[in-house]
């Protein structure tokens, strides 16, 4: 278990501060924000290589604050590897190894064992990261800290060790932390999600959670949310709306929606949300919610809105009329934004039914989306 | 957008200053290197030949190199540990005790002689002590050592510092996760990684070592080194006499730095 309990430190001018979050025993976790946001910072700390200034870690059920990094039980890997140039590839990996045996085990799950003979000046960057991942593991840590370990990965062998690195994960019952930058990675690996920027973490939970639920419009956009807008919510009903019982079952799509990157959660129950609506400009949505009534953003995915040229006979409670104004095809997915009254609203889907349904700019169609795929912050 | 074309007296004006600038850099070069050219050139010979008759000269190169060789190890010794802490550490009073290691570079050499015999003649309480001991510095080689090390150790700190420097400080994290101490990742990774530069300070330590002349004569005029004795010819019999000893010592000097600038070239060639 990895649990930083407001954790703070100093790298330079760089601040870490009161950074709190649990990744349980034997879970994965993703830590996500943007660039300089002390993502590796984060890691050096849980590693103890930069010194805390304040707040508590718990490593495997133990404080571990005050314990030098030797003794920490882990494993780190930086995106850049830092082989160590003077010494051969198989001494690179022998390193700090449990024993011979575990070396040559995880040489080879990771491909590196073909590395072995070259100098380590002679691999490429995604051979190098290879190698690094093969030290880390063969000193079978307890936790494992990643910083962005398949970066320098070409897409075929990404697929490969990432599949690996999981599998070893599972097998040793190791937790697991990893810096990314790619959402589909944060979405298809971790348990629980951080996401941090300025060195605070800023929201934490499962990536579902952290993807579909952002504490915020700044983490929303961040995440790349297509459609966030500003706007004013009101309480139509402070009981749970009887129309969400209406909406569970999926929408009858007129247009397959794209799959998002994270697995949708189910539908909430509708236990402790209550029926509102939410004005921005010409729009009005319909939200099933617990955010409080005034100001605020709501947040819908692109891959939420159903595209259809008459209005779906589903039980979408938000159905707008509006025109393409614009289509961005990025191979099989197409991007479609619809001008509902003035307000832009993206659409993802098929770049097959985008052709189906014949779009093109001006086209007249309807956007559809349910009252639990709104999400207020 | 295209960058326009210089205007031709534009292009001229270049042509000036890249004109000035290699006529001084020739004048300069020429300067530095036509001296020494010429001591070699004129001296040289005749120095070779007399390695073999004047038993003085032969003296004076074996105290040069056994003293230079105490002085840089004693450096190498005690310089490493605070190379690494000034590249490392940032600490309160880093940049004073900087400024504090660069001070000998920066006073004139006998001054730096007078400075050791403050501090080590026999009427200092160090110097006193010592010589209680039984370790007389001023007029043995001890002198010699201790005015080599003043003055050409803070060469080695500063080439070492830049060497452990240069090697990125995320190698050392790696190994402590990997369950090194802090010692031994500075034994198995920084110190082979930076050893090229530590190897070429200690060089550079030793030859500025085996040219002191200012700071020697003060403490150690008699056992004579080499530039001792050559001054001692120049101005006891004049140029000619002390052309051969001048001539050895440059090239005592030069040696280890065209090996260290030959070793330089040959790795930077494997690398490619």
């Amino acid at each position: 278990m990895i649990d930083c309990r407001a954790l703070s430190a100093r790298h330079g001018s760089f601040r870490l501060a009161d950074v709190s979050f649990v990744v349980p025993a034997g879970k994965y976790g993703v830590v996500i924000g943007p660039a300089g946001s002390g993502k590796t910072t984060l890691l050096e700390t849980i590693a103890g290589i930069v010194p805390q200034t304040s707040g508590a870690l718990w490593l495997h059920g133990c404080d571990v604050t005050s314990v030098v990094p030797e003794a920490r039980g882990i494993g780190l890997v930086y995106q850049h590897a830092f082989l160590f140039p003077h010494l051969s590839v198989a001494r690179n990996i022998a390193y700090g190894a449990a024993s011979p045996e575990v070396a040559e085990q995880v040489a080879r799950r990771f491909g590196a064992d073909v590395l072995t003979g070259r100098p380590v000046r002679a691999l490429s960057g995604g051979e190098r990261q290879l190698v690094a991942l093969a030290r880390a593991f063969a000193r079978r840590p307890g936790v494992v800290l990643l910083d962005e370990p398949f970066s320098a990965l070409d897409p075929r062998r990404r697929t490969i060790v990432r599949r690996e690195v999981r599998a070893l994960h599972r097998e040793w019952g190791l937790t697991t932390l990893q810096v990314t930058h790619d959402f589909t990675e944060a979405g298809l690996l971790g348990d629980v999600a951080i996401l941090l920027d300025e060195g605070r973490a800023l929201q934490s939970g499962t990536p579902e959670e952290v993807f579909r639920r952002p504490a915020s419009s700044y983490i929303a956009e961040f995440l790349g949310a297509e459609n966030v807008l500003a706007g004013t919510a009101r309480v139509l009903e402070e009981r749970a709306p009887d129309w969400l019982e209406g909406e569970p079952a999926p929408l009858t799509p007129s247009v397959p929606s794209v799959p998002p990157v994270p697995q949708v959660p189910p539908a909430p129950s509708a236990h402790g949300y209550r029926a509102m609506e939410f004005t921005s400009g010409s729009l009005t949505l319909y939200v099933v919610g617990d955010f409080p009534a005034g100001a605020g953003y709501a947040v819908i995915r692109a891959e939420e809105i159903v595209l259809s040229l008459v209005p779906p006979d589903g039980s979408a409670r938000n159905r707008f009329r509006g025109i393409v104004s614009e289509l961005a095809t990025l191979g099989a997915l197409t991007r479609v934004t619809v001008d509902v009254g003035g307000v832009p609203l993206a659409a993802s889907l098929t770049t097959r039914s985008a052709k189906e349904l014949g779009l093109t700019e001006g086209t007249a169609v309807t956007a559809s989306f349910k009252a639990t795929g709104v999400h207020l912050c | 957008m295209m960058a326009a074309p210089s205007s031709p007296p534009a292009r001229g004006a270049q042509r000036a200053v890249a004109l000035v600038a290699a006529v001084a850099s020739s004048l300069l070069l020429l300067f530095l290197a036509v001296p020494i050219g010429k001591l070699i050139g004129a001296g040289g010979l005749d120095g070779v030949r007399q390695l073999f008759s004047d038993g003085e000269l032969r003296q004076a190169l074996g105290l040069t190199a056994f003293t230079a060789t105490a002085a840089t190890l004693l450096g190498v010794l005690g310089g490493t540990p605070l190379a690494w802490l000034l590249a490392r550490r940032d600490f309160h009073g880093r940049a004073v005790l900087a400024a504090v290691l660069d001070l000998p570079l920066l006073i004139p050499h006998p001054v730096a002689g007078i400075a050791l015999l403050l501090l080590l003649g026999r009427e200092s309480a160090v110097g006193g002590a010592l010589l209680a001991a039984g370790l007389r510095v001023v007029g043995t080689p001890l002198g010699i050592i201790a005015a080599m090390l003043f003055v050409a150790a803070p060469l080695f700190i500063s080439g070492a510092r830049e060497a452990f420097a240069r090697v990125e400080p995320r190698y050392e994290a790696v190994a402590r996760t990997l369950g090194d101490s802090p010692l031994r990742a500075f034994l198995r990774i920084t110190l082979p990684m930076s050893r090229r530069g530590l190897i070429a300070s200690a060089v550079v330590m030793w030859a500025r070592a085996v040219s002191e002349f200012g700071a020697i004569v003060v403490l150690t005029y008699n056992p004579k080194v080499a530039s001792v004795l050559s001054y001692d010819r120049f101005t006891s019999f004049g140029l000619r006499e002390a052309l051969p000893v001048a001539a050895v010592l440059a090239v005592l000097a030069l040696i280890p730095l065209i090996a260290l600038r030959t070793l330089r070239g040959a790795d930077d060639g494997a690398r490619t």
